[in-house]
């Protein structure tokens, strides 16, 4: 159905930032299911890594409640599988770097995030370009175990900047 | 090994060295709060951690290779009488030792 994706949100950096939040008070609370791109993300620093956390008032929670479950996808080895608990944060990347190449792109999608009183969870799925010319990819889901609203995602780089380029949209899927 | 109290001295110094640092928020460039700073401290003393403390795991999960060319190590092994896959698993977990 033509249409059915409503940009509500987006954040193209310019200038280097070492974390960007997406929706807060730009969030529009009328959609059962939002939808995140990221993608062009690059970074200035080497063994950088990718996370992000869910917002509530633009806020990124920072408490031990995320847990998730992924099949990390790479090319060079054996498939591995990612699963853990009440973790402080999302890590999407475990290494990024500055080598020529480098870079993570993602599509998330997030469900029950206006609802106060249940959990919200979300899917994920990544391609990344990482250190020694390596494709990886994650494909799996996260929750985060408390009842609480949110309205937004804050990703971050734990050293370093995201650089020019690195862009975050954030879509409604309309009813 | 580096204590958690050791790798948060490291990680403060290096935000402070790579301060000022910025956020996005709104399409706005912002330098960090207070608070922003505090907690860029605890999440790269925790990557930190978390790199030291685990990093070996995925190590060895690339450097062991797949299930397909150990097999094809033991079969190999079996028919020369050799030991490449044992010698092999050994190195790998040498060079990618679990911290004590």
């Amino acid at each position: 159905m033509a249409g059915s994706l409503i940009k509500i949100d987006e954040e193209i950096v310019t200038s280097a930032v070492a974390s960007v939040t997406l929706g807060g008070s730009d969030w529009d609370s009328s959609y059962d299911v939002y939808m995140v791109k990221v993608n062009n993300i690059q970074t200035d620093t080497d063994t950088a890594r990718f996370q992000f956390r869910v917002t509530t008032s633009g806020t990124p929670q920072t408490d031990a409640n995320y847990d998730r479950a992924t099949k990390l996808l790479l090319a060079h080895t054996t498939f591995g599988n990612v699963y853990n608990v009440n973790q402080t944060n999302f890590d999407i990347v475990g290494s990024m770097g500055t080598a020529t190449g480098e870079q993570s792109n993602l599509v998330m999608y997030c469900f029950n995030f206006n609802n106060a009183s249940e959990y919200s969870f979300g899917t994920i799925e990544t391609v990344d370009f990482g250190s020694s010319a390596r494709i990886q990819g994650q494909q799996g889901g996260f929750v985060k175990t408390t009842t609480e609203a949110n309205d937004g995602l804050h990703f971050y780089m734990t050293t370093g900047n995201f650089t020019s380029g690195s862009t975050f949209t954030l879509y409604g899927l309309k009813k | 090994m580096a204590t958690l109290e050791e790798l948060t001295t490291e990680a403060t110094a290096e935000i402070e060295a790579a301060k000022p640092m910025y956020k996005q928020v709104n399409n706005e460039r912002l330098e960090f709060s207070s608070a922003d700073y505090d907690q860029a401290i605890t999440d790269l003393a925790n990557s930190k951690w978390d790199t030291q403390q685990f990093g070996y795991v995925q190590a060895r999960v690339e450097a062991y290779g797949s299930v397909q060319d150990q097999l094809d190590m033991q079969y190999w092994d079996g028919v020369n009488g050799t030991t490449t896959w044992a010698d092999h698993i050994a190195q790998v977990k040498s060079d990618n030792p679990k911290p004590s």
